[in-house]
């Protein structure tokens, strides 16, 4: 539970924003998988075996914190001949999705510094937060000099074709996770209800072996092993036998950088909608499936222009903050629940938006127009215009002018007549916007296009004065 | 598509005289052809200036008769007269009628490139029956005429294009199906469920299974009572709402007074979508609907639907993967709502799918795509 304190300084802000529940949780996590996984990889890794790694300047900086001991065993791997490091964003952010892709550019930048300064190496693959992809998304990183980059092998983009080659996008050679095969490790491992368990290595090398096509791109969350699965349900004697079983039967195992120079593209893929790898849908529905998602999502674009503190915004742009704040029925709900420390996706969002609101009218100081910063920003739940009818609210709350002006829209007519006559929206504007000319200038306007006309005259003018 | 120069001739608009739900639909549809890169002028009824609202030109005009199909004829007079204004230096590319009544202009215009959209007809709106009355006979002979002159027919469910064909020989190959959309976000609002049920004096926990529509035969509000007599026997906590108001008001109340039904009128804009949000199930219980855009509604709100398995109804439900559908009567809607209302968790994923069903194919946009297609076709 978040609640803005001004006595805060400035430089305390990230532990006040950030809940301490963090490192608890990273020393579980570290505890129960990075440190005995990586034990058992490196172990590999010297036999031969060879994988992948994508880390977040998230997780490094966490690890500096609180974890010095794992930090110099992911360097050890990292260093490792026989592994390869993926970039990524360092924030895990969905800056993908801003229509501009500068932001977006900048946090792979960061990513790939950070490994440099970290593990003297520099990714020419690339995997997008949680395998977002689309045709923008795969042309801006074959800019950014990648030399192929990966995606999920999404059945409604593939068509009949198979996800064990590689295909080009945009132009960039493009390497599609096996969905099949990732998840028979990722989620039915150890799911007694699936009838293929439980699932030994000798059986998976050989579905492995079996299958056909130039290669197989496994890809998991490495949670995956010890706190997905605990290392009760035999995750980790599978994870020590899987190299051995793989090689008895003639499979390499190759690092994508590897397989993209040795193996053509036999076809091309476009993807105009944006897929990825969450959940059955594959698409961002898990981050921006629901309205408050996308008010958050629509806040924290336009707290760009607040961001004096560039690091603290971006924080607020990691994926997670979204996906806590998602609501989905059956399994996929399931998985949604027990990742979220939340109780309600509701409360997430309500103090994602206060802790929002806060970093913006913090940075008011330091812009040069305060007022027009002071009309436009983001608003905390408790400032938050929501519309009612005379019977209660009708759940629609406009979390800053622009969502006012975009509500107006599609309102229903007898909720705008109720607030017009109470004057609720000239109050709302004067009092916590502290726009009293705007305030002025809706006055006794009923008609929808009426108001919505005023609003965005006075919106846009706003905002120019802000670029 | 280039971008195309378009007339819509309807007798309701969303901003100025609204009558039903052809108003939002034909408006919609001219919002997003705009937002689609065409011109749209909307010709229609209203006592005020011209205006643009959303890129949308509205002409506005205010007939005057007799009767309703004099009115109409005045309207349509009225529209040409607009149109020709505005249809130089660049010709319209293609003139949209909506329903029956600018008919008259589509006479006078015939030789246009003309697209007839049929959201209803007028046997449909007689509960599937023929009327012996002079105007029955009049809306259905302009029905008929216009469906025979227009370049192209388009109706909003393969129900309703089967009807207009049997009806008015409207040959097959002449007829798209466009369906009704719908913006999911004015019908699924973040609000308390619980703080809603306790406002109509129901406790937060109980089951509320929610009727909208007019209260008369054709929407089927006394299957519902009688079902609810069954449902009770087995669950005696269940609760309904039925709003709006029709004929059958009296007689329904009368059914139900040893019932857990609460009758509470017509109900504003507002209300309903509190309602909605609120229920747990949503009842359709129609004998006949063309369309049936509360499906769309509840749908979009993520709500459990148990609907007759008649029209539009049963076009669009996938049967146990989105909804239920039942035979229309009694026995069998109380079977589906048992159902439904004894696995609360299956209902909500079968809500949320019948949501993913509105944004792949009820948003405006697709639909709108699929109706420039209908405009292709009329030149091709």
């Amino acid at each position: 539970m978040f609640s803005p304190d001004p006595k805060i300084k400035k430089k305390d802000l990230f532990d006040h924003y950030f809940d301490s529940l963090n490192k608890e949780i990273l020393l579980r996590i570290v505890d129960k998988c990075y440190y005995p996984a990586t034990k058992i990889i490196l172990e590999k890794l010297d036999e031969g075996f060879s994988c992948s790694f994508s880390m977040s300047g998230i997780l490094l900086e966490q690890l500096e914190k609180w974890s010095k001991d794992t930090l110099s065993l992911f360097e050890e791997v990292a260093r490792h001949k026989n592994t390869e490091l993926i970039g990524q964003t360092y924030y895990h952010s969905i800056a993908s999705c801003f229509p501009d892709k500068s932001e977006f550019m900048e946090q792979v930048k960061l990513h790939s510094d950070l490994m440099h300064d970290q593990f003297r190496v520099r990714p020419t693959i690339f995997e997008n937060t949680e395998f977002t992809f689309n045709n923008e998304v795969a042309a801006t990183i074959r800019d950014m000099d990648f030399t192929g980059i990966f995606t999920e092998g999404v059945d409604r983009i593939l068509g009949w074709r198979s996800p064990n080659y590689i295909y080009t996008c945009q132009d960039i050679p493009v390497l599609l996770r096996n969905t099949k095969l990732s998840d028979d490790i990722a989620f039915r491992f150890a799911n007694p209800a699936w009838d293929r368990y439980p699932l030994t290595a000798d059986t998976y090398a050989h579905w492995v072996a079996s299958s056909s096509g130039d290669i197989i791109n496994i890809f998991l969350d490495y949670e995956t092993f010890g706190e997905h699965f605990w290392q009760e349900t035999g995750i980790f004697d599978f994870l020590r036998a899987l190299p051995d079983e793989l090689s008895k039967r003639d499979v390499a195992s190759v690092l994508p950088s590897q397989v993209v120079s040795q193996y053509s593209p036999v076809g091309e893929i476009d993807v105009h909608e944006t897929i990825s790898w969450a959940d059955l849908e594959k698409d961002t529905s898990a981050w921006m499936g629901n309205d408050r998602q996308r008010t958050a999502f629509h806040a924290v674009q336009s707290a760009q222009t607040y961001a004096v503190d560039k690091p603290l915004w971006r924080y607020l742009q990691t994926s997670d903050h979204f996906y806590y704040m998602a609501s989905k029925y059956g399994t996929c709900g399931e998985v949604h629940t027990y990742f979220s420390h939340h109780d309600e996706a509701d409360d997430a969002f309500k103090t994602y938006m206060r802790v929002l609101a806060d970093f913006e009218s913090r940075n008011i100081r330091a812009m040069k127009n305060r007022k027009a910063a002071k009309t436009l920003r983001t608003l905390s739940p408790e400032q938050a215009f929501h519309f009612a009818c005379p019977t209660g609210f009708i759940g629609h709350t406009a979390y800053n002018l622009d969502q006012f002006e975009e509500l107006l829209y599609f309102v229903p007519q007898d909720s705008l007549n109720y607030h017009q006559e109470r004057g609720d929206f000239a109050r709302w504007i004067t009092d916590v916007l502290e726009d009293p000319q705007l305030a002025e200038s809706i006055n006794g306007l009923t008609e929808r296009h009426d108001l919505t006309n005023v609003i965005k005259e006075r919106r846009e003018l706003l905002w120019s004065h802000l670029k | 598509m280039e971008s195309l120069k378009i007339a819509f001739f309807c007798w309701e608009s969303m901003y100025a005289e609204r009558v039903g739900g052809l108003a939002r639909a034909a408006t919609h549809l001219a919002e997003t052809l705009v937002d689609q890169g065409h011109e749209v002028h909307f010709f229609t009824r209203g006592n005020i200036p011209d205006q643009t609202i959303k890129g949308v030109n509205y002409h506005y005009c205010q007939p005057s008769g007799n009767n309703i199909v004099e009115y109409c004829d005045s309207m349509s007079a009225s529209m040409v007269d607009q149109f020709r204004r505005y249809d130089t230096p660049h010709r319209f590319d293609f003139l949209h009628f909506h329903d029956w009544h600018p008919v008259q202009a589509l006479h006078y215009l015939q030789d246009r490139n003309t697209i007839l959209s049929f959201h209803s007809t007028e046997y449909g709106r007689n509960g599937n029956q023929f009327g012996d009355w002079w105007e029955f006979k009049e809306i259905s002979g302009k029905e008929w005429y216009g469906g025979l002159i227009a370049k192209r027919v388009t109706a909003v469910s393969a129900t309703l294009k089967k009807e207009v064909m049997q009806l008015y020989n409207v040959p097959d190959e002449k007829c798209d199906v466009v369906p009704n959309g719908v913006v999911p976000r004015e019908f699924r609002v973040a609000i308390n469920p619980g703080e809603v049920k306790k406002s109509y004096n129901i406790h937060p926990y109980a089951p509320l299974i929610l009727f909208i529509g007019r209260l008369v035969y054709q929407k089927g509000p006394d299957l519902l009572i009688e079902a609810i007599r069954k449902v009770c026997r087995h669950r005696w906590d269940a609760q309904v709402v039925v709003a709006g108001g029709g004929d059958m008001r009296q007689f329904l109340q009368e059914r139900a007074k040893d019932l857990p039904v609460n009758f509470v009128g017509y109900i504003s804009d507002s209300e309903y979508v509190r309602l909605l949000n609120a229920a747990d199930i949503v009842v359709i219980p129609s004998r006949n609907e063309p369309f049936g855009l509360v499906l769309l509604e509840a749908w979009s709100a993520e709500k459990g639907v148990v609907a007759s398995n008649v029209g539009g109804l049963s076009e669009n439900i996938d049967a146990f993967e989105n909804g239920i559908k039942v035979d229309v009567n009694p026995e069998s809607l109380a079977w589906g709502i048992t159902m439904m209302m004894d696995e609360p968790e299956n209902a909500g994923a079968m809500g949320k799918r019948g949501r993913t069903k509105v944004d792949r194919l009820f948003l405006w946009n697709p639909i709108v795509r699929g109706l420039t297609e209908t405009y292709a076709r009329t030149v091709a």
